[in-house]
């Protein structure tokens, strides 16, 4: 068959700074990326990859990043990630990397594996979280997820391990 | 009487190996001329080498400009030089210099005289055997 075939990263971004995360956009972040491979891979890299080059998803709360690319150039666009070293927003520059999480197809397998991504790390912030409202509002949680679970074949796929550990979070 | 002897002789027991080379040589070697505009304009070695470095990375960025490219021989007056780079890299220094279009301003052009994965190939050139 005939069509053009993708690849979608799925990336989180990691900082010491918890400002850094507010202020992702996928704007700034994809021009950002789009200069890193332009350093790294030329004028033949930059253009390469960015006719198929776009930010998908962006959660500043847990700081997922999904991006796509073309499947012939998936792996210059690989390659850049790690000399992403910062992140500027008005005129402020956030120190932070990118933890490549997964490499997929299509964005329906990005999502499984973000789910189940996102429920093994609500049991490892149970584990580490020191407040008890904290504690109950993860444990709540964790338990609203396992139920999901077990209905995951009769609804639809969606976004809830997001906003689960969105809620998480706040 | 040989020929008796010989057929007489058991088959050594040897295993064989075969080796085969896809490409025979890891480098490859080009002569290639700078060529100017104007005339008068002079680069030493170093500068030589930064002129193709800058070419390669101006096209394949920081990551092919680290390839490990040597400048063999390299003579001032005729701007002429043999360069050593690893085959994977050949297709990549060679598009480069072929879009390189001027070193400070001035224009230039690189002429890729002969390319061979062998040293030896580029001490003779047919095309400038002059015949008596």
């Amino acid at each position: 068959m005939v069509r053009f075939k993708h690849r979608y990263l799925l990336c989180e971004v990691v900082s010491d700074d918890p400002r850094c995360r507010l202020s992702l956009e996928d704007r700034v972040l994809g021009g950002l990326i789009r200069d890193t491979i332009a350093r790294v891979h030329g004028t033949f890299g930059a253009a390469s990859c960015s006719i198929g080059f776009a930010v998908r998803y962006l959660n500043a709360y847990t700081g997922i990043v999904l991006l796509r690319c073309r499947k012939e150039f998936y792996q210059l666009v690989c390659s850049a990630l790690p000399f992403v070293t910062y992140l500027e927003n008005k005129g402020h520059r956030y120190p932070c990397f990118l933890n490549t999480l997964h490499v997929g197809g299509t964005i329906r397998t990005c999502q499984k594996f973000l789910i189940r991504y996102n429920r093994r790390q609500l049991l490892i912030l149970l584990q580490n979280c020191t407040d008890e409202g904290e504690r109950e509002a993860i444990q709540k949680s964790v338990t609203r997820s396992c139920l999901l679970e077990e209905r995951s074949d009769e609804e639809e796929l969606s976004d809830n391990g997001g906003e689960e550990a969105a809620e998480a979070m706040q | 009487m040989m020929w008796s002897a010989l057929e007489k002789m058991p088959a050594p027991a040897t295993t064989y190996e075969r080796i085969v080379y896809k490409n025979p040589s890891e480098h490859h070697y080009m002569k290639v001329c700078l060529e100017f505009q104007d005339r008068g304009v002079g680069l030493n070695a170093a500068q030589f080498r930064q002129l193709l470095i800058s070419a390669l990375k101006d096209l394949f960025g920081e990551v092919d400009a680290a390839l490990p490219l040597d400048i063999l021989t390299y003579e001032e007056k005729t701007l002429s030089a043999i360069l050593r780079i690893c085959s994977s890299g050949l297709v990549k220094l060679w598009s480069s210099l072929t879009l390189l279009g001027s070193y400070k301003g001035k224009k230039c052009a690189f002429r890729v005289i002969q390319v061979s994965p062998f040293l030896l190939a580029l001490s003779g050139n047919s095309r400038e055997l002059v015949l008596d």
